[in-house]
Order: C-alpha cells, then sequence, then structure tokens
C-alpha cells in the first residue's frame, strides 16, 4: 500500500465535520420520517400548523447544515490529497519513474474515505444516543402524539455507507488526476506554480519589501486555506450568534447544538489551516531565521495574511446568520400568530466579536511561539 | 575579529553520545578568506554552524569583536546574525515560491539595501529578475543564493561546500565571483569543504580531524581558480 492508514489519520478534521454534519441530518431526518408516520392521526388544525412548522424546520436545517458541512468536507478532502501529492511528490514522482501506473498509485488513495467512515459512523451512533431527548423537546408542548423512534436503514445507507464509498472514489478520482502530469514536474520543486504566474503580475508588485511579498506569496500560493480561515470565522460569527438569538424562535437544545457545533467546525477548520500554513512553510520560516529576520517578521510574513481574511468571515457570518433567521421567521413560522418579532441582536454581535478575537490572536500568539521553536537547522533536514 | 576559545560540542544521550567537537580554539582575521579542510563527519559543518551563530557549543565561547555571542538570547543572536552574517549552502535553499528578484530581496531587506540589483548584475543574473528557482541550474541558483547572502551586507560570510553540488568549471566560476566580491565589498569569508584546490585560493587554512584543529597555515601568494587550474 502506498498511502497507509498512517496518513489518513490525519484527516481527523474530516471526520469531525462528517461527524457533526451526520449526527443533525440523522436526528432532523429520522425524526421527519417519524413525525410522517404520524401524519395522520393529527386531527386539530393547530396541531396540523405545528406538524409542518416541524417539516420545514427540518428541511431548513439539513439542507442549510448538512449541505455546508458536506461542502467543506469535500473541499478539505480534496485539499488534504492536494496538499499529500505536494508534500509527496518527489515519492511519487519516483515510483512514477520507476514505472507505477497513475491508478495503480491513485487506487491507494481509497484509505481516505476511511475518515468519512469513522465520522459518519461516530455521528449517526451518536444521533441515536440523544434521540430520545431530542423528540421530547420537539414535542414538549405535547401539540403532536406521541413520536415513536423507529430505525430508518434508509438513512444508514444515505448518511454512512454512501459518503464513505463516494469519498473513497472521490479520493482515487482526484488523486489520478492530479497525478497525471509529468514525472519531471513531480520531481522537480514547484514547476508547474512557477509557470504559471505571470510576470506582469510580479512587477506589479516590485517594489514591495519582502514580508509584504512573502505575505502575499503565501496567501496566493494555497487558496484553499484562504476558504478555510474564512469559513472557520465564518461557522464560529454564524452559529455563535445564532445560537443566542434563536433563544425565542427554537428549543434550548438546538441552541446549545448549533453553539457546540459552530465551535468545533470553526476550531477544526482553523487548527487544519494554521498547522498546514506553518508546516508547509517550515523552510521558510528556518531560512528567515538564518538570515536574521525575528521572530516577529516571520509570523507576519506567514500568518499575518489571514487575519483580514478571517474578518471578512466573520462579517460574511453575521449576516448570513440575519438572513437564515429573517427566512426562518418569515418561511417556516408564517401561520403561527405569535411569533416572536426577530431584530439584529447588536449585544450577542459585539460579544462574539469580542470573543473571536480573543481566541484568534490567543490561537495566533500560541502559533508565533511554535514558531519561535522551529530549529535553523531545520532547512538542513532534507 | 572572530575568536573561538575552547568550543566543545556533543550529541546524543547516554550510551550514544559522542564529542563532534573536541576543544576548537582559533582567531579569525577581519577580511581573512579562511578554508576549513578535513574529512567527511570530521565536525566541520557542526563548527561553522557553533561560530556563525546558528547552533550553540555546550561549552566555550565566541567573540565577534570582543562580544561573546554564546551569552545571547535567541532574540538576541537572530538581530546579531541579521547584522552580521551571510549564509552559502551547498543546497542553496532558495524560497521555492519567490523569484530571483525576490530571493535576493529577502537578504537585501535586512540590510536596507535598496541597489540590491547591482549585485543580482554582478553575478551575471541580470537577464534572470523573474526567472523562479526551478527554472535555474544549479550553477545559477548557487548564485541567487551568494547574491542573496551579499546583498544583505554581511561582515562575515559562511560557505558550507558551495560548489559541493556543482560541476568544476561552474563551481570555479562561483568561487571567483566570490573573490571578486570579497575585493570590491570587503568581508571575512569563513569556508568548508573537501577539496584540495580550494585550499590553495585562501590566505588561512584550517585542517580538522576528528573534532580537533590538526594544522594551520597561511598560504603566501593567493591564487585564484583559474591559476590554480583544476
Ligand atoms: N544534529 C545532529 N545530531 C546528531 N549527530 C550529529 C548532528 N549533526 C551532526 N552530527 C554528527 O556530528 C559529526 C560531525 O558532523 P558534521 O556535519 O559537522 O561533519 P562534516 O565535517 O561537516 O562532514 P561532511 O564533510 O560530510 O559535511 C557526524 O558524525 C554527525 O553524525
Ligand atoms: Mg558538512
Amino acid at each position: 500500500m502506498l498511502v497507509g492508514i498512517k496518513n489518513a489519520s490525519k484527516l481527523t478534521g474530516i471526520s469531525i465535520i462528517a461527524c457533526c454534519a451526520v449526527l443533525i441530518c440523522t436526528m432532523f431526518v429520522n425524526f421527519y420520517f417519524d413525525v410522517r408516520l404520524i401524519e395522520n392521526e393529527i386531527t386539530s388544525e393547530l396541531s396540523m400548523i405545528f406538524y409542518h412548522a416541524q417539516v420545514s424546520t427540518v428541511k431548513v436545517v439539513c439542507l442549510v447544515s448538512g449541505g455546508c458541512m458536506l461542502l467543506t468536507a469535500v473541499v478539505m478532502l480534496l485539499f488534504y490529497i492536494k496538499h499529500y501529492i505536494d508534500t509527496h511528490k518527489k515519492e511519487l514522482g519516483i515510483l512514477k519513474a520507476l514505472g507505477y501506473s497513475n491508478l495503480k498509485i491513485a487506487k491507494s488513495f481509497w484509505v481516505f474515505g476511511i475518515s468519512a467512515f469513522i465520522g459518519t459512523a461516530i455521528g449517526y451512533a451518536g444521533a441515536f444516543l440523544i434521540m430520545p431527548r431530542f423528540y421530547a423537546l420537539q414535542n414538549e408542548d405535547k401539540l403532536l402524539p406521541e413520536i415513536a423512534i423507529n430505525f430508518h436503514p434508509s438513512i444508514l445507507f444515505y448518511f454512512v455507507l454512501l459518503p464513505t464509498v463516494c469519498f473513497s472514489a472521490l479520493s482515487v478520482c482526484y488523486a489520478w488526476y492530479k497525478l497525471k502530469k509529468p514525472v519531471l514536474l513531480l520531481l522537480k520543486d514547484h514547476l508547474q506554480t512557477a509557470a504559471k504566474t505571470p510576470h506582469h503580475r510580479i512587477e506589479k508588485n516590485r517594489e514591495l519589501p519582502f514580508v509584504e511579498d512573502l505575505k502575499r506569496n503565501t496567501l496566493k500560493s494555497k487558496k484553499a486555506l484562504v476558504f478555510f480561515i474564512i469559513f472557520a470565522s465564518f461557522c464560529f460569527s454564524a452559529m455563535t450568534q445564532m445560537s443566542f438569538s434563536m433563544k425565542d424562535l427554537s428549543s434550548e437544545m438546538m441552541g446549545v447544538m448549533m453553539l457546540v457545533i459552530g465551535l468545533v467546525l470553526a476550531f477544526t477548520t482553523l487548527f487544519l489551516a494554521i498547522t498546514t500554513v506553518i508546516s508547509g512553510n517550515t523552510k521558510t520560516i528556518a531560512m528567515m531565521r538564518v538570515f536574521g529576520y525575528s521572530q516577529k517578521e516571520c509570523c507576519r510574513a506567514i500568518l499575518g495574511g489571514y487575519r483580514p481574511m478571517s474578518y471578512i468571515g466573520f462579517v460574511i457570518g453575521t449576516g448570513y446568520q440575519y438572513g437564515l433567521l429573517r427566512l426562518m421567521v418569515d418561511i417556516v413560522f408564517k401561520d403561527f400568530e405569535d411569533v416572536p418579532v426577530y431584530k439584529f441582536d447588536v449585544p450577542v454581535m459585539l460579544v462574539s466579536l469580542v470573543c473571536f478575537i480573543t481566541i484568534y490572536e490567543i490561537l495566533m500568539y500560541v502559533y508565533s511561539e511554535k514558531i519561535k521553536k522551529i530549529s535553523v537547522k531545520e532547512i538542513m533536514i532534507e | 575579529m572572530i575568536k573561538a576559545e575552547d568550543i566543545i560540542k556533543s550529541y546524543g544521550n547516554g550510551e550514544s553520545r559522542f564529542q563532534v567537537l573536541k576543544g576548537i580554539s582559533l582567531d579569525i582575521e577581519d577580511n581573512d578568506f579562511v578554508v576549513i579542510l578535513g574529512a567527511s563527519g570530521s565536525g566541520k559543518s557542526t563548527f561553522l554552524n557553533i561560530i556563525s551563530g546558528l547552533e550553540r557549543p555546550d561549552s566555550g565561547k565566541v567573540f565577534y569583536d570582543g562580544k561573546d555571542i554564546t551569552a545571547l538570547s535567541d532574540n538576541e543572536v537572530t538581530s546579531f546574525r541579521k547584522e552580521n552574517v551571510g549564509f552559502i549552502f551547498q543546497q542553496y535553499y532558495l524560497l521555492p515560491n519567490m523569484s530571483v528578484d525576490q530571493n535576493v530581496k529577502m537578504g537585501a531587506d535586512l540590510a536596507d539595501n535598496k541597489d540590491y540589483k547591482t549585485i543580482i548584475e554582478a553575478v551575471g543574473l541580470g537577464e534572470k529578475l523573474h526567472k523562479y528557482p526551478s527554472e535555474l541550474s544549479g550553477g545559477e541558483q548557487q548564485r541567487v543564493s551568494i547574491a542573496r547572502a551579499l546583498a544583505k551586507r554581511p561582515k562575515v560570510l559562511f560557505l558550507d561546500e558551495p560548489t559541493g553540488a556543482l560541476d568544476e568549471q561552474t563551481g570555479r566560476q562561483i568561487l571567483d565571483y566570490i573573490c571578486k566580491l570579497q575585493k570590491e565589498y570587503d568581508f571575512t569569508i569563513i569556508l568548508v569543504t573537501h577539496n584540495l584546490n580550494i585550499a590553495k585560493m585562501a590566505d588561512t587554512v584550517i585542517k580538522m580531524n576528528s573534532g580537533k584543529i590538526s594544522e594551520i597555515y597561511t598560504n603566501e601568494t593567493k591564487k585564484t581558480a583559474y591559476e590554480i587550474g583544476w
């Protein structure tokens, strides 16, 4: 096997996200199936309205959170594979030079699908643990008849088995696509990125100081990381604000769940992004230290560029949660008479922003200490 | 002036502990061209790393104009390197995502050197300003690393087998560049090599043998690489 389980273990980020997504979706979809079974038993008009509200909530929540996380997990997977191929270019190039076919190498990438299996399986099992409480809360006011928990095999298939197979297949295909390059391109450092960059663009930035130049270059060289940073702060901002603003619109449990999932997603992606930024630039940092650039300058060049991105993510998240809650109030609860008015919650936004800035800066500090520990001899290790 | 006093350095722990440098003392004059010769594993690179402030000795001191750099904190050593030293390695270690211009600017910015382009011209890469390291030959890459090191106007230039990865002719060219530039910019050169021919180009030759200095001599008449004719 060319790509081992050990490499796949680096994909815990995907497992965590898959786990969250499946946890929520299983819970809601299972509820949806079970609640549909009792549709005929509903008699009063009020119950019917409540029933429809519940069904719409399920749809919105599943589509929004499930879709969002599925997208992230896929992007993360592709990113990991690309990162893996980039960092193992030489080995893979040598294998190809020795005569291994692309397909033969690519096939071993199926193990990356295991991360999806672990995540979805845990999420699925977790959902069944929380389900009794969830069902009780959804029907707290006893507006609907008793809802029993049933096992639906199709959910197991669609949320656990299918994602595993799809992720494995996607890994193999993407790896195969990425490996299609000529052997020399794999063996030689960065030849492709170098050839792709148009020269007139460099011309424009020519007079920037080196640290600024490097900052831009770091940002540009891994665009997926920019996405992850934006996504992390987006999750943080949207989910924390939503969980507090939603108190009046939904159960407390929903709020807590949102909060936990938001934080998990935010930290997983942020952690993934920063560690890859640093590990991808260890040699650069070591070389800068050899030449006498201070720790602060190294941090500024390598991590500094992501700060504005994280603020952009925060702003988008704030707008997103506002829009989503508006939508929920307008659509889901439109038949209710006493829907609480929903307004944009400025204090919550400010608290969330302050927390965000604090956490982000603490993380940056922790990582700048890590950068400090990078030995200047790191460059001499090939 | 650089002064090393009784440098001792070991690697490993317990049973496998191994003394690489066994007490090295040495004086190096300003603007000297020093070559350190020795067999593989004799501790040349380790010694170079220690006197250049990349690594700390277990005991012993390194003085630059009377200032002990082994007593400095990590941040202070970093800023010492910024002010004083330049490096050229066998493996070049250029930043692969940055163009020739940007790589050299990495050194130039540290010394606030605005006309670093003349140095790129001087090493003959004026035409390749916007090329990336992967688009250059080995000799050209090494010239970029020379330009990068010189652009920061070092007082001392450290070279660890700078021509090790190059063919003879390119290696000769590189060394002649460095000698020419030394006359122009005035700096001390400390160069580590296996190559006896390179030693003929030096002012001072230091021979190392399993962690100790076995011989020091000065060349009365220094030769250029072409005069030696290797
Ligand atoms: N980081 C390290 N950890 C353990 N041992 C080391 C380390 N660095 C060097 N050594 C050991 O120290 C000894 C001297 O190494 P050094 O690199 O200084 O030799 P050298 O004279 O430069 O050899 P070469 O000419 O092959 O480059 C070697 O035996 C090496 O194994
Ligand atoms: Mg060596």
